[in-house]
């Protein structure tokens, strides 16, 4: 029970995919300037990244290992296809904003990264708990950018206004640029704060 | 030989299941869309020409007076008893970054309706303010920046910072939207005026 418990948290803080691995950063720093950008986009990840674990996972006794990357990648494009059919179906105007990144999600290293090195050598329910601790690592983390940004940037959370109207937003926090600086600091604020436990236990 | 024919075998069968139900999702979802965007379409006529309207699809061309400007779908607008109130002309104009796309609304008189931007991907915080609601051009009045185009003649020069209020910090797309708006109305009233009785 406790290793597999330990396989989610796995990807939610030892093995982070965006602030450890520091892979896929490029639709993390597009898509967090807006909460409810950030939040559909944690739905198409997780969707693509769960199911694509689990159906590879599940037939990698019949993939042979020379065509393996192409048949990774038939089976994540088809899950990011059915992510963006049905995000254009039931969310069309977050939908419209960021469509070019679900659409990426079929390129994002993240995932091709988690089928070739996790479900392609373990069991299928190893397989799913790691997808799950990889997309709340995932999420967690664009997330609480995307609060950061939006915040900062425009005075509210998720639309809803929280700073007074007399504050002026700071316009860099929704451009790219602001991506890059809280993911920065992000990156900077867990690394020492791992350190810092490490220190405390010696 | 036999390993490729196996390899092919293979990649072939995973790709036609993964085909397989791609044709069913897309099944499933491709009448959402097709009723979201038709709603959305409507809701977008509606607010260009509020009230009780019919809309039609024209299946003209119109010659934009704008070499920048093109139209895409033209609709018109007729009331409950069948007279042209005006038309609705679905616009692109380059802005800052990508082109924008709108609905103008034009009355039979030669003023604008109303305008609203369908796509546009100007900066947030600058040119985004000019779909706005909330964004006021003139804070005492609550005129917002498509707002005050309602009324204004076609043969106005529509010149932001002359008859157009331009948005603070975003002049481009203010004098992009302001062109747009302007080859539609010239288009459309011209159109109108040749057209006639009908």
């Amino acid at each position: 029970m406790k290793d597999k418990l330990k396989i989610i948290w796995n990807g939610i803080v030892p093995s982070n995919p965006v602030l450890i691995l520091a892979i896929g950063l490029c639709s993390v720093v597009a898509v967090t300037n807006f909460v409810k950008n950030a939040l559909l986009m944690s739905f198409a990840f997780s969707f693509v990244l769960i199911l694509s674990e689990v159906i590879v996972s599940s037939i990698r006794k019949w993939i042979p290992d020379e065509i393996r990357v192409p048949i990774f990648v038939v089976v994540i494009a088809t899950f990011t296809t059915i992510a963006a059919l049905l995000s254009h179906a039931y969310f069309p105007s977050v939908y419209d904003a960021i469509k070019l990144y679900i659409l990426l999600v079929v390129v994002n290293c993240i995932i091709i990264g988690r089928a070739e090195a996790f479900a392609y050598k373990n069991g299928v329910f190893d397989s799913l708990l790691d997808g799950i601790g990889m997309s709340l690592g995932y999420s967690w983390v664009i997330i609480t950018i995307a609060i950061i940004r939006e915040l900062f940037g425009n005075g509210t959370i998720a639309n809803i206004r929280v700073m007074p109207h007399i504050y002026q937003p700071a316009l860099i926090m929704v451009l790219p640029p602001a991506g890059f600086l809280v993911l920065g600091v992000l990156v900077g604020w867990l690394e020492w704060s791992l350190k810092r436990k490490k220190e405390a236990k010696k | 030989m036999n390993k490729i024919v196996k390899l092919a075998v293979v990649l072939g069968v995973i790709s036609a299941i993964a085909g397989g139900i791609l044709a069913g999702v897309y099944q499933f979802t491709a009448p959402v869309i097709e009723a979201r965007n038709q709603a959305a379409l409507k809701a977008g006529l509606l607010e260009v020409f509020p009230g009780n309207y019919k809309f039609s699809e024209l299946k003209i061309k119109l010659k934009s007076p704008d070499p920048a400007v093109t139209f895409g779908k033209i609709y018109k607008v007729e009331d409950s008893s069948g007279n042209l109130v005006g038309m609705i002309l679905d616009v692109t104009t380059p802005g800052d970054q990508a082109p924008i796309e709108m609905l103008v609304g034009v009355n039979r008189n030669g003023t604008i309706n109303g305008v609203k931007i369908l796509k546009s991907l100007e900066t947030p915080g600058l040119g985004a303010n000019a779909s706005n609601p909330h964004y006021y051009v003139d804070k005492k009045k609550k005129i917002t920046f498509l707002g005050q185009f309602k009324g204004k003649k076609v043969t106005d020069p529509f010149i932001p910072k002359k008859d157009v209020i331009a948005i603070t910090g975003a002049t481009i797309t203010s004098a992009a939207v302001s062109r747009g708006v302007k080859a539609a109305g010239i288009a459309a009233y011209e159109y109108m005026q040749k057209a006639g009785g009908s």
